[in-house]
């Protein structure tokens, strides 16, 4: 029985860390823009197909597409800062939540007419590869995926801890007004994040596509997890993704193992609900964050 | 205070009137000039989404709830009214007011819980909120007939709200589309109106002036989940078959408030004219492209949102009422100048 709680334990963590990754990009954008970015999953799912696209053309292997994948996915959120969310930055309230559900049913909707309905399952040398330490499973894939997801939210926190840009962009999170008169390029700021936001949720779509077949809506439900775990661990924090991402994954294995798989979803909406109501501010959110965005 | 002042603000302009007479005439007599079954379900389903849109805009469009779990609302009224009539043989017509009821329950719940909440958590909060229903009808299989979701026994009678005649579903969605937009129209002139719109463009000033925002939220998204439930009983009537993956889909909830937002929301009409506008062109599409493209009409739809809520937050609605403004603002976007005028009624929803 306890070496099945490690296990339940590890797994969950490994897939918290994916959570975290997905998040990281979401409570950027949100803490630097104050855009909710209702699409945050298509990017993951768009990120998942090319890696899916490039995998199958040239036959290197998804690990390698990689690292083509996430840059490609920075220029796309670049593009799409510039044409859609300059434009309802400050706009009402209505145009900045229905402007990013309009681009997420337009994502979903190309890649249906591209790829149609079917699962597509991408090729890896890792894939199916488990790595045993004593009764224990890691698949290899989420080891990785783990992995490369820790070493970026580390990278990205010391990017916004020490660099320039970094500084500048924490400045703008902070107050907007303020920045511009220090003379921080802002609108530069915004369009930056979004493009590094978008190159997180690609970067996991790239992870996510030798582990688990793609589908164009598969982005719908990661967009609600990404929203769980940075309400809960407090909009704009990057410490908080993570603990709320690792938190999650932890909630979603064990509640599926002690009650049964169905009900995994269940058990993070409830959470989630509990921190809306209880706390909205979420855990490492300072008081009333909630109501910045609004 | 005789009948008449009491009623007089609520007694609409003579433009408004001739234009509602010339709407309801239009619609009366369509099916009875047209009435092949294809043109007849096509008038159907372009009030259903307009009743539907109409529904969503009374919390959404008024009260500024912009809700993205309207679903939760329609399906318990879908399922409410099927379930009891499956189960119990119990006539519809009652049971659509039992799953109102339900529908009246959960919206109070989620108003009461949710009430500190604004915006974009709101909208996080009914999707949630619509999961957990989806979600625990799914697995309630005994009961509910879980993802296959039920099909009702076509049996028509008046008491089972089934026809062989499809001008009668037509004329049910009708009366139900009239009613709401009266029940729209009164309350937009009524104190309780203006308190949602005080509420809407600002809370806390709204609340020093005031008015309870805590009695007219929960009023807003009470009614609301009442107007839709009863589209979901009608609705059920009508397909005869409800799936979760349809009636209970983020997809669903999204399509309402599309309708209502890009014919424009806080506005009578509004929805009306979204659905008139929005159901031929996916009708259209569809037919165009079935197959080959399938998903055209979701694309053009989120296209078109973007685009909406861009150049024209307030909806076509807006753009007919006042439409130097509008066109101000579509040069502002287009004209690319980065100098933009300032818009008396960029204001409103901010």
């Amino acid at each position: 029985m306890s070496a099945i709680i490690v296990q339940l334990l590890v797994s969950g963590l490994l897939l918290g860390g994916i959570y975290a990754l997905i998040s990281i990009g979401l409570t950027l954008i949100f803490g630097v823009s104050r855009i909710k970015n209702f699409a945050h999953g298509d990017f993951v799912m768009v990120g998942m197909y090319l890696t899916y696209v490039l995998n199958s053309w040239s036959g290197l292997d998804s690990y390698l597409v990689l690292l083509i994948v996430t840059p490609l996915m920075f220029l796309f959120g670049l593009f799409l800062s510039w044409a859609i969310i300059r434009p309802i930055q400050g706009a009402p309230q209505v145009a900045q939540i229905f402007a990013t559900v309009g681009l997420g049913l337009v994502l979903q909707n190309v890649t249906l007419m591209i790829f149609g309905g079917d699962f597509r399952t991408t090729a890896s040398v890792f894939a199916g590869k488990v790595l045993r330490i004593g009764d224990i499973a890691l698949p290899a894939p989420l080891l990785i995926a783990f992995a490369v997801a820790m070493a970026v939210v580390a990278v990205i926190y010391l990017f916004l801890k020490t660099s320039y840009t970094g500084k500048a962009m924490r400045a703008v999170a902070q107050d907007r007004r303020s920045a511009s008169l220090m003379s921080i390029d802002v609108k530069g700021i915004d369009l930056f994040t979004f493009g590094l936001g978008t190159a997180c949720a690609g970067l996991t779509g790239a992870l996510l596509a030798p582990m688990f077949p793609v589908y164009p809506t598969v982005g719908i439900n990661l967009v609600l997890i990404a929203f769980v775990v940075v309400v809960l661990g407090g909009l704009g924090s990057i410490a908080g993704a993570l603990i709320g991402g690792l938190a999650i994954g932890l909630i979603e294995t064990l509640s599926g193992f002690f009650i049964g798989s169905e009900m995994r979803q269940m058990a993070y909406f409830l959470v989630f609900l509990a921190v809306l109501l209880l706390r909205p501010a979420g855990l490492f959110g300072q008081r009333g964050s909630e109501k910045l965005g609004a | 205070m005789t009948l008449t002042s009491l009623l007089a603000p609520y007694w609409p302009t003579r433009k408004g009137l001739l234009l509602s007479l010339a709407m309801v005439a239009v619609l009366v007599a369509l099916p009875l000039i047209a009435a092949d079954s294809y043109t007849l379900h096509f008038v159907w389903k372009v009030l259903f989404w307009a009743l539907a849109a109409a529904a969503w805009n009374i919390a959404g469009g008024y009260a500024g709830q912009f809700s993205l779990g309207h679903a939760a609302f329609f399906g318990l009224g879908a399922y409410g009214s099927t379930l009891l009539y499956m189960h119990f043989g119990l006539s519809p017509w009652i049971g659509m007011f039992v799953g109102a009821g339900a529908a009246v329950a959960f919206a109070t719940l989620i108003g009461a819980l949710t009430l500190r909440l604004q915006g974009p958590f709101f909208a996080l909060a009914s999707i949630a909120f619509a999961e957990v229903l989806r979600i625990a009808i799914v697995n309630w299989r005994s009961f509910t007939g879980g993802a296959e979701g039920l099909s009702l026994p076509f049996d028509p009678s008046f008491a089972n709200m089934m026809f062989s005649d499809r001008l009668w579903y037509v004329y049910i969605m009708m009366a139900a589309l009239l009613i709401v937009l009266l029940i729209t129209y009164v309350l937009e002139r009524s104190w309780i109106g203006y308190a949602l719109a005080a509420m809407r463009e600002n809370e806390e000033a709204a609340e020093a002036l005031g008015v309870d925002t805590v009695r007219a939220k929960l009023f807003s998204i009470g009614l609301s989940a009442l107007l839709s439930a009863i589209a979901g009983t009608l609705y059920a009537n009508y397909i005869l078959l409800i799936e979760p993956s349809t009636v209970l889909s983020i997809g669903f909830s999204v399509e309402i408030a599309l309708i209502a937002i890009i014919g424009g929301m806080g506005t009578p009409l509004g929805p009306i004219l979204g659905a008139v506008l929005i159901v031929p062109l996916s009708e259209y599409l569809r037919a165009e492209f079935a197959g080959s493209l399938q998903g055209l009409y979701l694309l053009v739809y989120g296209a078109l949102l973007i685009v909406m809520v861009i150049v024209m937050p307030l909806g076509l609605m807006s753009a007919i009422r006042e439409p130097r403004t509008a066109a101000r603002r579509l040069r502002g976007v287009f004209g690319g100048s980065s100098r933009r005028r300032p818009v008396r009624e960029e204001s409103r929803h901010a």
